[in-house]
Formats: structure tokens, sequence, C-alpha cells
């Protein structure tokens, strides 16, 4: 009985050995799988807080953009306050995850947009993608390149914005540095625009019909309705419908230029101000019982003939409050210094100005032509910049050299018969007459350096 | 009888050491196979298919390669001024087989830089159809032929010519060892630019190129998702007249190696990627 219970006793050891044994492997293995999963969820945790906070940042980048332009986006009204409470404005309506918060930083005051006649212009520079001087584009964005590499721009330079973000999770805290490139475009540097007035007037719903020939290889501008049952060219793909439609931010630098640049160059204020700078010296108003002598003006009554060669006020402008003016445009056979038309028909449904292009114009100039009725005899060449306010139309054919804008929803290319060039040189030489758009790009350091 | 003395109870007969052995060898050995039924990856295998190593999945040394890849290509993304996504369904916004998958370029596309791209009009940054329009003179060699829908390359692009990353996805299906695989290959070729040339970064581990890649498998029954991997292009409007071809973000879904793609076809839930991206072809 002894020797039997004593052998039982050897027996149960080497059982408990090999249990003990077997636990503890079993346990290493379990540890070892629990470990591979740990770090599995933590590699897959982290790329996803990357992701998230790489959206964030860019989040913060387009509350910097969109600060930027309440400030000095070219419309009609500008916000008064400083970039910072623009930012703090936008980054207050944000909601975070309840351990993080985000806080501007540091941030640079925004330089003025200046353009003719509101302001003296910064000098403009062809754009280039890859440059030291003047600045490169690339790394820009294709939505701001795509607009800046029509013409010559300004460069408004580089403004840093950092904004601290601080989470009790450790290692997600981190300060976001926003890079705000700003450049201002002459919208003479766009070939043909079909704009927009969403304040004033409405958008487009569809792109206009264009004859053939129109606008063959050079840079058109418009920005219409995204639903398909207005625009027939837009796909339903990611077309979100709903009572008022919302276009994706994609087209917020096209809409800075079809449409609220255009409120503001139809302004009152806007135009006032080209009136005004055309001072006497420049000033023909129908209705004034005194005519001061016009440079490359002349009149009988009602009917005025301008000479492009002989213009020398940098602005000419014709008040026109009854809607009887008749106005012959010769064209300048040879260059000169570019000027600015201006034709204001305050008549309003009193009746249109006559308004009539005669000969070649090799002289640019920007016609801001309001409630005309407006002719070209004889197929005429002319450089320049032509605008089109809502009510004016247009009759006969012309070959233009530049710019060429119509409102969108009342195109006048029924009639009109147009061919629009691209004119590199004519874009130079209106640059510093144009009104300009602020372009801005936001870009941001990345988040792994 | 002479009593058994305690320093001879408290051992092992050599008999009782063998049995012993064998048995904890059994026992291991069985829980051994158990572990690795459970965790597939605990035994890791691999299936070599055009001279390309492949580790079945879920793996997590492919899924660690495969964040590096991502990380990488999320910020050649962030920096970048447009993508040419190329590849997928409804790439063209017209044609009448847009639902078909498009050619990507072969993985042998290493170009620095699109030439037909340098001076052309901006605007056509807005699509990457116009984009493979203008540059297929450059492409065309590369076109790969039948397609897999979850096959596509992506372009990083700066400036409309410098291309600062390209990205590929192939998936193929091939009998291996007598059964039917489903494989990806994920790579991503970072290029530097900051000297003002280009320089293909190699991989930091290897030292080859490309600089980024993960390989992985699943058995052709198991390679079923709720979003398959590839390419899917979403369009805003294409617009001859006005010169409107604008895409809107592409979604692409790449490869995630650490999911069990269908294991189970009857689960209510089915595998989702993690990587998955809504890509704008602008920025």
């Amino acid at each position: 009985m002894k020797t039997r219970f004593q052998g039982g006793r050897g027996e149960r050891g080497m059982a408990s050995v090999a249990v003990i044994v077997f636990a503890g492997v079993a346990m290493m293995v379990l540890v070892a799988n629990y470990e591979l999963n740990f770090a599995a969820t933590t590699t897959g945790d982290a790329f996803d807080s990357f992701n998230s906070q790489m959206v964030e940042k860019n989040g913060v980048a387009q509350i910097v953009k969109e600060s930027i332009l309440a400030l000095r986006e070219t419309a009609v009204v500008n916000s008064g306050n400083t970039i910072d409470t623009e930012i703090q404005n936008r980054l207050g309506s944000m909601t975070f995850p309840s351990d993080v918060t985000l806080a501007l930083g540091s941030w640079t005051a925004v330089p003025a947009n200046p353009y003719y006649p509101l302001g003296s212009p910064l000098p403009t520079a062809p754009a280039a993608y890859f440059s030291s001087s003047p600045r490169g584009l690339a790394g820009m964005g294709a939505l701001l390149t795509s607009l800046a590499m029509q013409g010559p721009v300004a460069d408004l330079g580089r403004l840093t914005y950092t904004f601290n973000r601080s989470s009790s999770t450790s290692g997600d805290s981190r300060t976001y540095t926003i890079y705000a490139d700003l450049f201002s475009m002459p919208l003479t540097n766009l070939d043909v625009v079909a704009y927009g007035l969403p304040a004033s007037g409405t958008i487009p719903l569809t792109a206009p019909s264009v004859p053939s020939g129109f606008a063959s290889g050079v840079s058109t501008l418009v920005v219409s309705s995204n639903n398909p049952a207005n625009d027939p060219t837009a796909y339903p793909d990611l077309y979100a419908s709903g009572t008022i439609e919302t276009l994706p931010y994609q087209y917020r630098n096209q809409m800075s230029c079809a449409w609220n640049a255009y409120e503001m160059v139809w302004s009152a204020n806007y135009q006032d101000a080209l009136t005004s700078a055309a001072g006497l010296a420049g000033t023909y108003d129908l209705a004034a019982a005194v005519h001061p002598p016009v440079a490359g003006l002349t009149a009988a009554g009602s009917a005025i003939t301008i000479d492009c060669s002989q213009v020398t006020s940098p602005v000419v402008a014709v008040i026109d409050e009854a809607g009887t003016g008749n106005i012959t445009i010769l064209g300048s056979p040879s260059g000169g210094a570019p000027f600015v038309l201006v034709v204001r028909n305050l008549a309003a449904a009193l009746g249109q100005t006559a308004v009539t292009f005669s000969g070649n114009n090799n002289r640019p100039a920007i016609y801001y032509l309001e409630n005309s009725n407006v002719t070209f005899a004889g197929g005429p060449q002319i450089q320049g910049g032509l605008f089109f306010d809502p009510t004016t139309t247009g009759t006969g054919s012309v070959t233009w050299f530049g710019h060429f804008s119509f409102y969108g929803p009342a195109s006048p290319l029924a009639t009109l018969g147009i061919a629009v060039n691209d004119a590199p040189a004519v874009k130079t030489a209106l640059a510093d007459i144009a009104p300009r758009v602020l372009l801005v790009s936001t870009s941001s350091a990345p988040l792994i350096q | 009888m002479k009593p058994v003395s305690r320093r001879r109870d408290a051992g092992f007969s050599l008999p009782e050491a063998i049995a012993g052995f064998v048995i904890f060898t059994i026992m291991m050995g069985a829980l051994t196979y158990a572990a690795a039924a459970l965790f597939k990856f605990q035994s890791q295998p691999s299936a070599i298919y055009g001279g390309q190593t492949y580790a079945l999945a879920p793996s997590l040394g492919s899924f660690q390669q495969a964040v590096s890849l991502q990380t990488a290509f999320a910020q050649a993304v962030d920096q970048a001024d447009n993508l040419i996504v190329i590849g997928g369904v409804r790439s063209s916004p017209t044609a009448a087989n847009a639902d078909l998958p498009a050619s990507a370029l072969a993985t042998t596309f290493a170009d620095a830089s699109l030439s037909a791209a340098i001076s052309s009009d901006p605007f056509q940054a807005y699509s990457s159809w116009d984009q493979v329009q203008l540059n297929s003179l450059q492409f065309s060699p590369y076109f790969t032929v039948n397609p897999d829908p979850a096959d596509f390359t992506i372009l990083t692009v700066q400036g409309q010519s410098r291309i600062t990353s390209i990205t590929q996805q192939r998936r193929v299906t091939a009998t291996i060892n007598g059964l039917n695989q489903v494989l990806y290959q994920v790579t991503s070729q970072t290029i530097d630019w900051s000297s003002g040339s280009p320089v293909l970064l190699p991989n930091a581990q290897t030292g080859t190129t490309p600089t980024y890649g993960y390989a992985i498998y699943y058995p052709a029954a198991e390679d079923s998702w709720a979003q398959a991997p590839g390419v899917t292009h979403y369009w805003y409007r294409t617009d001859a007249t006005w010169d409107r071809d604008q895409e809107g973000p592409s979604r692409v879904i790449f490869a995630d190696p650490y999911v069990l793609a269908g294991q189970d076809p009857q689960a209510p839930i089915q595998s989702v990627s993690r990587f998955v991206y809504f890509l704008p072809q602008t920025r």
C-alpha cells in the first residue's frame, strides 16, 4: 500500500508538470495572439487618427480660405472684421471630439487686393508652375492654377496660419500649419465668361448655346446648375436634390470669377468709380447742358463718335439717361495705351443706347456696355475686353481678340456672330485697368514630415 | 519486501520519460494546430506567383506594410495639384461601355513627367479622362489588356507635368497548388522632385523600388467584399461646347491585408476595406 501510494504521488507530479507546461505554453500562445491583435488594432487606430486629422486639417485650411475671401473677395460686400475674428467665428461653429480643442495660434493680416480704379493695381507677371521668380504655382492646387495660368497675375504673397490642436489622447496633440497663397487675377485673363448674378439676378441654369467657331481653343467659363433637370450636361451621380441647390466646393474659385466678381463689376459702386475716374476730361453726359471737350469724342446731338486713335483719357464715360444715345466707335489701326470706355445707360426700359463698332481696332480697350444695342459693322477685328451687362444685346459679326463676357441667362449669341481668340498681348495690356479677382489656395505642411 | 525509496519514486523512469515526451509532443502539436487554425496568421503561409511572394490574408506583416503605403499615398494626394486616376469603371463620361473596367497602366510605368501636359489647358486637370486623352501617346504602350475591375493606377501630379507618385493595384486569379486563389498586389512609387530632378525613392528596408508595397492572397471563395476593391468614377458633367469635363471624386478601394474577406459568405456583414478614399481629381 505504501509503495503504491508513493508511486501515485510520482504520477501526479508528472501529470502536474505536464499540465503546468501545457498551461504555460497555452498562455504564451494566447498572449502572443493578443499582442498581435493589439498591434494590428493599434496600427489601424493610428492610421484612422492620421486620416481623420488629415480631414480635420483640410477643413481648417478651408476655414482659412473662406475667411480670407470674406475680407477680400472681389464682391459687392466684404467683411470689416479682422482675419482672426473671421477664423474664430468659423472655428467656433465646428464640433470636435470631447477631448479635443483647436485654437488659432498665429495669423497674418490679409493684404489688400487693389484694382483699377478703386486702387493702384499691383504689377502682374506671367504665371509659371515651376519658377523661383516669379513664384511658381505648383503645389497650390489645380483649382487655383487652372485660373491663374490663364494670363499675367499679381502675387499677393503667402500667408501662414497655425492652429494648436490639443487632445488628451497621447500623440494626438499637434500644430496644423496652413499656408494661404493669394493671387490677383485680371478678369480679362479669361477669354469668355458667361456670368451669373446670384444676388441681383440669377445664375445660368445651363450653358448658353454657341455658334460654330465661337471660341475654339480659348478659355471659357460658365458655372451653371448641377441639376440634370436644369442642365442636360450635368450628371446625377453626385447631385444632392433639395430646395436650394448647393454646388460642390470644387466650384468655389470659379464662382468667385463667374458670379461674385460680376456682381461687383455691374454694381453702381464700381460703375460710379469708373465714371468718377473719367472726370470732366473724359465724361460726356448727353443730358448735360454744357459738354466739356473729351479728346477723341465728337458729338452732334445724341450722335456721338469716339475715335479710339484719338482718345487720351484713361477712361471715357458716356452717360445716357434717356436711352437716346447713338455711339459709333471707330477703331484705331495702330496700338496705343489701353483705355476704358464706359457706356452708362440709366434709362432702363426707356431705351437702349445704340453702339456701333466700325473698323478694326488694334488699340486695346475695355468696353463696359450697359443696356446697349451693339452692332458690329463690316465684321471688324478688335482687340480688348468686351463686357455686356445683362440687358445689352448684340448683332452683326466680329472677330474679337481678348476677353468677352455676357450674362449667361440672357445670352446675345443667338444674334451676335462673334469669334473669340486668345490674345496674351491683349491680356497683358489690359491687366492694369481690368477688375481683378482674388484667387486663394490653402495648403498645409504634411502631417508627417 | 524492501520498501521503495522516496528518491527513486520522486523521478521518472526512462519509459515514463519517453512516454511523457511523446504525449507532450502530441499535445503541443495539437495545440499548435488548433491555434494556427484559430489564428491563421500564426502559420503565415505564402504563395509565389510571377516571382512575387504573396502572404495569405489576414497578414499582420502585410498590414504594417499597407499602413506605410497608405500613409505615404494620403500625403502625396494631400500635396498634389491634381490626380490622374486610370482604370476602374465609368472612367469615360460618355462611352457606351463606361461600366466596363478601363485599362490601368502597367506596373512597369515609371515615368516621372507628362510631356504633353506641360503647356496644356489647365482646365483639363478637372478630369482624369481628359488627362488620359491628353497623354495618350505616352500612356498607350502601358495600357493593360483585359483589366480586372480591381486594377487601377493613380498618379499624383504637381503643375500638370510632374508626377510625384505612382500607385498601382492589381488583382489576379490563379491556381496555386491546385487551389484557386485571388492575389492582390499594391505598390506605390514615390518620386522626389525636391532637387529639381526626379528621383525614384527606394524602399527603406530593401533598397529597391517601388518605395512601398504589399501583396496578399485569399482563397477565391473568400474574395468577397461589401465594396469590392477598385475604382468607381463619378461625374459632375461633361460639356464639350464649354470644355467642361468635370469629374467628381473617385471612390478608390485598396485591398486590405488584415481583413478576412468573405471567410464566412453567410455572414450578415461582409468585409470592408479600411483603405477607402473619395478622391477629388483636383485640389
